[in-house]
């Protein structure tokens, strides 16, 4: 059963109005719009190929859209005077390829952000490394290159390297789709326990069980475009339609349910 | 036998020169080929991956040209076609270090835009979304990674440019291989052995060039294993 | 450009600078150091010869002092010429073209050319220069353009094969694969001397004369000095001394110790004592 935060939820953080993209004839994006308040947590679920990734990198501006606005609190993201490398930094990204950078450890691949863009200090820019990579339960392999971490591991560095920035929302991108079956438990079980302690996040995955247990809304894309969001409740009983819940069977079909923590 | 003494003995004494005069210059004159052609070369492999367009047209332009002319006639170039037509008269150890360095930045530059653009480009992507600079994206995460990429190749690049220097004795410098014309010379006016001795010249000359490129190169390798990561490969290596 | 104008401005700076400093100027000299009995190398590195002897002793004389490097024989009249070295001392002869790009001194050295070949080969001077030879002589030289003018563009069907140093020449000789060596008659003759498988069939005589060359326009007021240090040579006996240690055809080794010994003269500046020792080092038994 979806617990969620949805009684204390605080300000709108992220606004999205009409993003558009089209890459040569393909219209990848056809007028996405959405909203985010803090400590919600949204999962956007549809077939492949209907611009969900592209949805994630036009909000930090990792795919510049052609048409649309986004907002970051009062700021306007794709206003084009705003320093975007100051947005991105209250914006935290996790790639599917996890994209942890390899020539460092994993203490330094966490601290980097810290000591490069916050202008931190290197002994507390540590520090909060290690705590960080404590929260993820990866304490021990603070030392470790990436190429020496198992697909989960890589992706809990990822996201500790994430929150150490202390970001306003963490964004997504299917983070477990590339991990063995047995590495997924590990990174969902961070994940969980972000949302219920009240990151805002938005997820894109396929993993029902997971949206099912912390999502407050479940968004559904298809075509470039918004077909339907609503809590899982909804979605899953009564979604409004025929495509939603075609979907979300064939889905849980395929992936199955992963348990409940 | 006695001849055969006599001869070492002779061979002997001509490393001398070898060792004192030659050997310094050819060192010199390739460290600082090298040194003009890393920084310019870097700048230009850089501009090509980077830079806007007709910047990159620029360095393409500048590679074709450098990489297409032997290094001969290069130094010949700098050497007599800067005094004939320019009146000026650079010394021969400049004109072969500018022909041999500015020829051998055009090779480093495709080392450094091949090992740049073989850095995934996720690595750069995770590094804006961490929030920080093209320029500084570049200078942390790019470039240590490329730096590892590009030492096999740069040290092909510096086997090359050993060798290369040795056109520098066309122009009088006194580097390795004029000294072994020098040498040369002199042992084969050598009573009865001497025209026996010319070959040996030229393999004592062989032997020390071999020796700075050996040497060199175990140097590098020395580098790269130093700044190796663990568990993470370069495309194509065999580990230990 | 802004470097080598930075360059050349140094240069110009260093050499003005020489220049107004008479007593210490020092002016480079020059020598393709791969002919002895003329100019060669040591396998110490230092430089003997004929042609450097008399420049060391001019030098004295003149009251200046001189850096010898060692240059390859094709570029030297070039570099000479233009003033990127001051002197050239190299066995050159005075030919016409020559005289455009450097200003020559007076000639102080008569020369021919020798026809060298296998002593065993059984060749005379007519059978080594007839049709369908192949004949060895040094790029550049007067020996190459005797070969080219006189035997090849009037129909005589020789292959001339050049060497950028004179002792390849030698060694293809040695090994058979030309059948003559077409050279200065001292160089030939030291060659000889060296090994006894050479022989000299015959004299061509051209009757070339050698020169010191210096910039075209001798903007250092040298050529007086070379040609007034050489008669003072003369006068004295040195320069017949300098003979005898260098065409008397005693073997190199002979030579070098015995200018290692009467080194100190030059260091005194004492040039009749010096050519004196070298004369009889080289001689003795």
């Amino acid at each position: 059963m979806a617990i969620g935060t949805g009684a204390c939820l605080g300000e709108v953080i992220l606004r999205v109005e009409g993003l558009h993209k089209r890459y040569g004839k393909d219209e990848v994006l056809k007028g996405v719009s959405l909203e985010l308040r803090r400590g919600e947590t949204k999962v956007v679920i549809g077939p492949s190929g209907t611009g969900k990734s592209t949805l994630l990198r036009c909000i930090n501006q990792l795919t510049v859209p052609d048409k649309g606005r986004v907002w970051l609190g009062d700021a306007e993201i794709t206003h084009a005077r705003t320093n975007i490398n100051h947005i991105r930094a209250q914006v935290g990204f996790v790639f599917q390829d996890f994209n942890l950078f390899n020539h460092l450890t994993a203490l330094h691949n966490v601290s980097l952000g810290l000591i490069k863009v916050k202008k931190m200090p290197k002994e507390a820019a540590l520090a909060r490394a290690h705590e960080e990579l404590a929260r993820v339960g990866l304490a021990e392999k603070a030392c470790s290159y990436p190429a020496e971490l198992s697909g989960g591991q890589k992706q809990r560095v990822s996201i500790a390297r994430a929150l150490a920035m202390d970001p306003k929302l963490i964004l997504f991108d299917e983070p477990t789709s590339a991990l063995d079956p047995e590495l997924i438990g590990e990174v969902l079980e961070v994940m969980i326990g972000l949302a219920r302690g009240g990151m805002t996040m938005i997820v894109v995955s396929h993993e029902m069980g997971f949206a099912r247990a912390v999502a407050d809304k479940i968004i559904f894309m298809e075509g470039g475009t918004i077909l339907e969001e609503g809590t899982p409740t909804e979605l899953f009983t009564c979604p409004r339609c025929e495509r939603t819940g075609q979907f979300l069977r064939k889905i849980t079909e395929l992936y199955g349910e992963t348990s409940e923590r | 036998m006695e001849a055969t003494i006599g001869a070492t003995n002779v061979l002997w004494q001509s490393l001398g020169p070898f060792f004192s005069r030659g050997l310094p210059e050819t060192v010199k004159i390739t460290a600082l080929l090298l040194c003009l052609g890393l920084v310019l070369g870097a700048v230009l492999g850089f501009t090509q991956v980077y830079g806007r367009r007709p910047f990159r047209y620029a360095c393409v332009t500048y590679e074709q040209i450098f990489r297409g002319v032997p290094p001969l006639v290069m130094i010949l170039v700098f050497y007599n076609g800067f005094a004939r037509s320019f009146h000026i008269m650079l010394p021969a150890t400049m004109s072969a270090v500018l022909a041999l360095g500015l020829r051998s930045a055009a090779y480093q530059s495709q080392i450094f835009r091949g090992a740049i653009q073989a850095v995934p480009p996720g690595q750069m992507m995770a590094a804006r979304a961490l929030g920080m600079s093209k320029l500084k994206a570049i200078r942390y995460v790019m470039l240590p990674q490329a730096f590892r990429l590009a030492i096999p190749p740069w040290s092909n690049e510096y086997s090359g440019v050993v060798k290369d220097t040795a056109f520098a004795c066309a122009i009088g410098v006194a580097e390795l291989t004029r000294q072994a014309q020098l040498a040369m010379t002199r042992v084969s006016m050598v009573p009865d052995i001497g025209s026996r001795l010319i070959l040996p010249i030229f393999l004592i000359l062989g032997m020390f060039y071999l020796a700075l490129t050996y040497g060199g190169n175990a140097l590098l390798g020395l580098l790269e294993r130093r700044l190796r990561i663990p568990g993470f490969e370069t495309k194509g290596k065999v580990e230990r | 450009m802004k470097r080598n104008l930075l360059v050349l401005g140094l240069l110009l700076v260093a050499v003005s600078f020489c220049a107004v400093s008479a007593a210490a100027a020092t002016f480079t000299l020059a020598s393709d150091t791969t002919w002895p009995p003329f100019e060669w190398a040591g396998t110490d590195g230092q430089f003997y010869g004929f042609d450097l002897d008399v420049m060391r002793l001019v030098a004295i004389l003149g009251g200046y002092e001189i850096n010898i490097v060692s240059y390859g024989f094709d570029i030297i009249f070039d570099d000479v010429g233009i003033g990127r070295v001051d002197i050239g001392a190299s066995g050159a002869t005075i030919t016409p073209d020559r005289v455009l790009k450097a200003d020559f001194s007076a000639p102080y050295w008569t020369s021919n050319q020798a026809v060298m070949v296998k002593a065993d080969s059984g060749l005379n001077i007519a059978t080594a220069l007839s049709a369908g030879r192949k004949i060895g002589a040094q790029v550049g030289t007067t020996g190459a353009k005797w070969v080219q003018e006189q035997l090849i563009d009037k129909g005589i069907n020789v292959e001339l094969r050049e060497y950028t140093l004179y002792p390849l020449a030698v060694l293809d000789l040695v090994n058979g694969n030309i059948d003559a060596v077409v050279q200065d008659e001292p160089a030939s003759r030291a060659s000889m001397a060296a090994d006894a498988r050479l022989g000299i069939v015959g004299v061509i005589e051209t009757g070339e004369q050698f020169g010191f060359f210096v910039t075209k326009g001798d903007p250092n007021g040298l050529l007086a000095k070379i040609n007034d240090g050489v008669q003072q040579l003369k006068a004295s006996g040195a320069w017949a001394n300098l003979i005898t240690a260098y065409m008397g055809g005693a073997e190199l080794s002979k030579i070098e110790a015995a200018w290692k010994a009467a080194a100190s003269f030059l260091t005194a500046k004492d040039v009749v004592g010096f050519a004196q020792a070298l004369a009889t080092g080289a001689t003795a038994p």
